[in-house]
């Protein structure tokens, strides 16, 4: 088996010349850069399958295609080198031949209908090329099906500020700019509304009209109402917490502004560059908007400058290119300014959130009310699921006794609100959480030890019925707690000086694709395609936005196929080339495409150990695949090269093509919304935070973070800790300085980098990334995500830590120095003390009963643990689910065996008077329940 | 963003910059001065009150000095920290914006700084939206959007961080312009008005700062509140200092407080007149300049809390002054 083979042996010259089509093929073992097989890595093999990894959570379904190769080993990312040299091609780096440049005209009025549009003067001007208004796209269009209620340019009229109402195209941006100024409009100036709280009240003229479905006159775009579980727990509370939080929208501030190119090709079909999260929505959007087939248009992601949730939308100006490209049959180029970065946000709602807790004299969580109102701006983006996310991803990692949430977002005439990561978690486990420190601090507990005895096991079900499959949680916080020395630090630092917990939950993928059933319909498929030199090219539809996904379907597949990572390709960029993927939000990329990488690598491999077999003569189970090599396991010498193999598979078919695709399992409630939330896996996180609180100036430092993130398995531990890192940078923006001001005349005030504070280096605290494997049973190698869930618990933490560091409760977010200030200031004057560093530092105030509770807490958390451990491993697989804390029966509906245990998507009259801020949405009626107008 | 056209003139002298300015003036064309840019050409971007005009210092030879008694003003802010320059500059040019900004960014250009409002640093849509303000009013006389009706004067508020520090060690400005050379003491460089900011006549400009012998022996300390340690302007700046042991040379100024940096003499006075009494002077002194300064609704802070820490900044400057 040395010195190659032939294709047709014994038919080359012997005076060494080549024959036509007798050439020699590289030899064996050939593929990659190393002409040397590498040794298997047993270290990175599960022990479950002979391997040295430890398998503390148990072993996982994918073990027996481990390969040791790449898994779990740290990688940086395969397109850094791309970046890093230049060489990346970003949405205004596409540069087409004959290209015109777009500019578009934005709203100066909040709100105001468009009487007229005169674009005589634009036309008129030399270097216009084409001119586009609302009458050329009268389709609309948005990211749910549900909640179509956006336009390329306005069409009857404007809802915010800077929203778009024409565009122009000239031969360069100067003429463009100028052209701007010719537009000759009407406007009948209509009353704007930018408080959420107005947005409640009937209006003369609603943001949007949704005909028989819309909620009285009022703005009110969707409202939610959930109450699960026993309500007469929440009665004669031990301890209870109420918090009233404030918190100010924020924006993604990712680095790359919005651009795009759009060009109709000579045989007519639309080629789109953008740098898009989510490129096969934006296709469908296209196609109507454009009222072209989708098969005629090809969406080419470009690589992309930072997403966070901010380019998931298909966007008003990737139409408007397109359809200046068509009128004038020449490319169009449109790049944002920051300030339209703004203006067309999809930040973080801005939301008032009520949270009511209460706890039993067992210190468990008998009461859990939220109350949400956020603030969608002026159009639906993902609001509808935000609506839910508010409420429902609040409640776990927790065991409830019951469960109340009323949420409403409302339209305002701002720049619309969306998916931002965390989506639509952060804010309310923001205040969830402090409000657990809270009790724990009545109790004089532990909030540790109180968040450690209140946990949901793994392979249990939440009370709004989400199937927890792996949970790391536990091991989450029992590790930050070792690693911040917490004991010896927690309400004993001094004035100053704090330290916090927060906690995070997450969905890993969401378990409902958008635009179809999942019964019907995979969420993701992956195409794989090898070809004789070996190199293995992956066709996904996975949008890598910096977050790694294209680094971790090559991993996979490096993986199964035991290749190195440089023979593996992955082309990402055209929808042409790429199967159908929803897009990379909600973190599912990794969890859904990487499973689907790893079937299309399956069905490759098994192709080469056939090969395999039908050259050795052993049988695939005795074979083991290793670094270009395939050989019998007890004799690594009888084996053949990964090329041998490959071209035997290859006999008379050519390349092998395999497709592999994942779909979650069928999961859930059947109540009104109980899709929202659901995911086939859950990712946890416990981080503890340190700051410094300057009292006399109110300004907080935070000085150490110890982030503990489950995420099943690292593929990558380089990338994760990366995430962990970036969004201890994301939360601690939102928790300290960025906001987006809305000033006296509703105007965004602050819509550039100085001005709307990102974190410096400077503000960045050490962070002590802690990966906590759980091994999920459906995950890639056992991975959930850790692209968003990483950023919810930092936001708690620094509050909670703040709070130990000067005895104060803050619940307006950001906690910037003026408001911290205010806080010293009135409990200064309350304690009636001279200066602010005479405050009092909190400290426990420990009597036998919190001693009692203290160790009543430890010892159920010390049961628990053991109960977790044999979940986990699967040793104990009796059904658990939320409420047998509260000694309810798994095996019978919770119904049944409660009287007062409800599960009620709408509110019963008798409740409507007590409803909260964004409860009284169902005071008002829908139109078809009020005899109203279509 | 696209730079508005102007033509840029490269003088490489004093005297052909002067000459370039008065041969503007008799055309009757606008123009302003730029000499590191990362304030007036940014300001340009967001098309706040162009010139078709702009005459740059930064070919002009032996300009850029920097010494312990002078400074050029195209000295740039990364070589005033560390190096042979008072201690208090230093400090305050190393918090300036940010590294990256310094390097380009120079002391007469920070000494003559744009004064800024979140109405005003605003893009050209933005303010139009607003229908523009009285800092830059586009010929269409807009009232002031902070303080409304009162029409008159500009609130804007100047946020440089070296003023208040050249102030208190009692440097003075060298202006040249087509009418000749005069020197000022910067505290008497600022005129109260966010538009016209300082006593720069129309083809004046900032040449050099110089500092007395006595600087050398005075010690104190600038206190800036920013949100951020990087990029961010002050929100409210103090600056101290003495020549240890001598009570009666105490200099206090502010800045981002106002549409100038000032320096606090009468309210100092007053309290030495009292009787100097370290911990509880520095108290009252604090208190009484607290009330002079008059910050308004124009930055990233609200002007209650800017004003209120004011007593804090003052408190930690002379305690660095011991």
């Amino acid at each position: 088996m040395s010195g190659g083979y032939r294709q047709q042996p014994n038919s080359a010259r012997k005076d060494g010349k080549r024959v036509a089509g007798k050439q020699v093929f590289p030899p064996p073992g050939a593929g990659g850069s190393d002409p040397v097989m590498k040794e298997r890595d047993l270290n990175f093999i599960p022990e479950s399958v002979g391997g040295k990894e430890p398998q503390p959570a148990g072993s996982h379904i994918h073990d027996r295609i481990r390969t040791g190769t790449i898994v779990g080993k740290p990688l940086p990312l395969v397109d850094s080198n791309a970046k890093v040299t230049g060489q990346a091609w970003y949405g205004d780096d596409v540069r087409l031949a004959n290209e015109s440049i777009g500019k578009i005209l934005r709203s100066p009025h909040h709100y105001a209908k468009i009487i007229s549009i005169d674009t005589s003067k634009v036309e008129a001007l030399p270097g216009v090329i084409a001119v586009a208004t609302g009458a050329d796209s009268p389709n609309s269009f948005g990211v749910l099906p549900v909640t179509k209620d956006e336009h390329a340019m306005a069409v009857e009229k404007v809802r915010h500020m800077g929203d778009l109402v024409a565009c122009v195209s000239a031969i360069d941006e100067a003429t463009a700019i100028e052209a701007l100024g010719l537009f000759e409009i009407e406007w009948e100036i209509l009353e704007p509304v930018f408080d959420p709280k107005k947005g409640l009240e009937d209006t003369d003229e609603p943001i949007h009209w949704r005909g028989k479905y819309h909620l009285a006159k009022t703005n009110v775009q969707k409202r939610v109402f959930q109450e699960f579980g026993d309500r007469s727990l929440v009665e004669n509370p031990f301890s209870s917490s109420h918090g009233k939080w404030t918190m100010a929208g924020v924006h993604h501030g990712f680095t790359e502004p919005h651009a795009v190119v759009a060009h109709w090709d000579p045989n007519g079909r639309l080629q789109l560059y953008t740098p898009q999260q989510v490129p096969h929505y934006t296709h469908r959007a296209l196609s109507t908007v454009l009222d072209v087939p989708m098969h005629q248009i090809n969406v080419i992601r470009t690589f992309v400058g930072g997403g966070f949730g901010g380019k998931s939308d298909p966007f008003p100006h990737e139409m408007c290119a397109a359809i200046l490209a068509r009128k004038s049959g020449r490319p169009v180029r449109i790049t944002f300014d920051r300030e339209e970065v703004y203006w067309i946000n999809r930040g973080r709602h801005p939301s008032n959130i009520e949270v009511k807790m209460s706890a039993d004299k067992e210190g468990r969580i008998s009461g859990f009310d939220i109350d949400a109102l956020i603030d969608g701006g002026g159009f639906a983006s993902f609001g509808h699921v935000t609506s839910y996310y508010n409420g429902v991803l609040a409640t776990a990692p927790y065991e409830l006794g019951s469960f109340h949430y009323t949420g409403a977002r409302v339209w305002t005439n701002k720049p619309a609100s969306g998916a931002m990561r965390g989506h639509g978690a952060v804010n309310t486990r923001c205040a969830v959480e402090v409000g657990l420190d809270e009790m724990a601090e009545q109790m004089n507990v532990d909030p540790i030890d109180l968040r450690l005895a209140n946990l949901l096991p793994p392979h249990s079900r939440t009370i709004t019925g989400f199937r927890i499959t792996s949970n790391g949680m536990r091991e989450a916080l029992e590790r930050v707690r070792e690693g911040s020395d917490w004991d010896n630090k927690f309400r004993k630092l001094p004035l100053g000086k704090g330290i916090g917990i927060g906690c995070g939950f997450f969905i890993s993928g969401s378990g409902l694709p958008i635009h179809w059933d999942p019964n019907r319909f995979p969420h993701a498929t992956v195409h794989i395609q090898v070809d004789m030199d070996g190199g293995v090219t992956v066709h996904t539809g996975a949008a890598d936005i910096g977050q790694g996904s294209t680094t971790a379907v090559a991993q996979v597949v490096s993986e199964v196929l035991a290749l190195p990572i440089e023979m593996i390709h992955v082309r990402s960029h055209e929808s042409d080339t790429s199967p159908v993927d929803l897009g990379s939000y909600s973190s599912r990329v990794t969890f859904m495409n990487a499973n689907a990488a790893i079937r299309a690598a399956l069905d490759i491999r098994e192709k080469l150990l056939d090969a395999a077999w039908d050259i050795l003569g052993y049988h695939p189970n005795t074979l083991i695949i290793n670094d270009r090599r395939i050989y019998y396991k007890h004799d690594p010498a009888i084996g053949v090269s990964y090329l041998q193999a490959l071209h035997k598979a290859q006999e008379d078919k050519g390349a092998l093509i395999s497709s592999g695709s994942y779909r979650s399992p069928p999961m859930g409630g059947v109540h009104k919304g109980a899709a929202a939330g659901l995911a086939p896996a859950y990712s946890f996180s416990a981080y503890v935070a340190e700051v410094d609180v300057d009292i006399e100036l109110g300004l907080i430092k935070c000085t150490n973070v110890w982030a503990a993130h489950d995420c099943g398995k690292a593929l990558n531990p380089l990338a994760v800790k990366g995430q962990i890192i970036g969004s201890c940078h994301m939360g601690l923006g939102q928790v300290l300085s960025e906001k987006m001001v809305y000033g006296r005349t509703g105007h965004l005030q602050n819509a550039n980098l100085l001005e709307y504070k990102i974190p410096s280096i400077h503000e960045m605290p050490h962070v002590e990334p802690i990966i906590v494997e759980s091994s999920d049973p459906e995950g890639p190698f056992g991975a959930k995500e850790a692209g968003e869930g990483p950023l919810l618990p930092i936001l708690p933490a620094v509050v909670n830590a703040v709070y130990d560091a000067i005895g104060i409760r803050y619940n307006d977010l950001p906690l910037t120095p003026d408001i911290v200030f205010k806080g010293v200031e009135k409990k200064r004057k309350k304690l009636n003390l001279e200066e602010a560093t005479d405050l009092p530092s909190p400290r426990f105030t420990h009597g036998p009963k919190s001693i009692e509770l203290q160790k009543a807490l430890v010892k159920r958390s010390e049961e628990h643990k053991k109960r977790d451990l044999a979940r986990q491993k699967t040793e104990d697989t009796s059904p658990y689910v939320n409420g047998v804390l509260f000694g309810f029966d798994p095996n019978i509906p919770l119904e049944d065996q409660v009287e007062g245990w409800r599960m009620a998507t709408e509110p019963d009259p008798e409740q409507l008077a007590e409803l909260g801020l964004a409860g009284k949405a169902w005071l008002k009626k829908e139109q078809r329940h009020m005899g109203g107008e279509e | 963003m696209l730079m508005p056209p102007f033509i840029l003139h490269h003088p490489s002298s004093v005297e052909e910059a002067c000459s370039i300015a008065s041969e503007l003036i008799e055309r009757g064309e606008d123009f302003d001065w730029v000499s590191g840019g990362t304030d007036l050409l940014a300001n340009y971007k967001w098309r706040i009150n162009t010139k078709p005009n702009v005459i740059s210092l930064s070919k002009i030879p032996g300009i850029d000095t920097v010494s312990d008694l002078e400074i050029g003003c195209m000295a740039r802010l990364s070589n005033l920290e560390g190096s042979n320059v008072h201690p208090m500059i230093a400090e305050a040019a190393g918090k300036v914006a940010s590294s990256l900004i310094r390097k380009s960014a120079t002391l007469g250009g920070n000494l003559c700084l744009d004064t800024r409002c979140f109405w005003y640093n605003q893009s050209e849509d933005w303010r139009r939206s607003i229908e523009w303000c009285h800092k830059a009013d586009c010929g269409t006389g807009a009232d002031c959007r902070v303080i409304p009706n009162q029409n008159t004067l500009c609130v804007a508020t100047y946020q440089g961080d070296i003023a208040p520090v050249l102030m208190v060690l009692g440097a003075s400005v060298h202006l040249i312009g087509p009418n000749g050379e005069r020197v000022i003491p910067l505290s008497e460089f600022y005129q109260l008005d966010g538009m016209k900011k300082n006593v720069l006549e129309n083809g004046e400009f900032l040449l050099k700062v110089s500092l007395p012998e006595d600087s050398l022996s005075r010690v104190g300390s600038y206190q800036k509140l920013r949100v951020r340690d990087s990029w961010d302007f002050p929100e409210a700046g103090v600056a101290a200092s003495w020549i240890e042991g001598d009570r009666s040379s105490i200099k206090v100024a502010t800045t981002a407080l106002e549409s100038i940096p000032r320096i606090h003499t009468e309210e100092v006075s007053q309290i030495i007149e009292q009787g100097w009494d370290d911990e509880k002077s520095v108290k009252s002194l604090a208190g009484v300049i607290r009330k002079s300064v008059k910050p308004v609704n124009n930055t990233a802070l609200p002007p209650n809390y800017r004003r209120s820490v004011v007593r804090v900044l003052i408190k930690r400057a002379f305690s660095q002054m011991k």
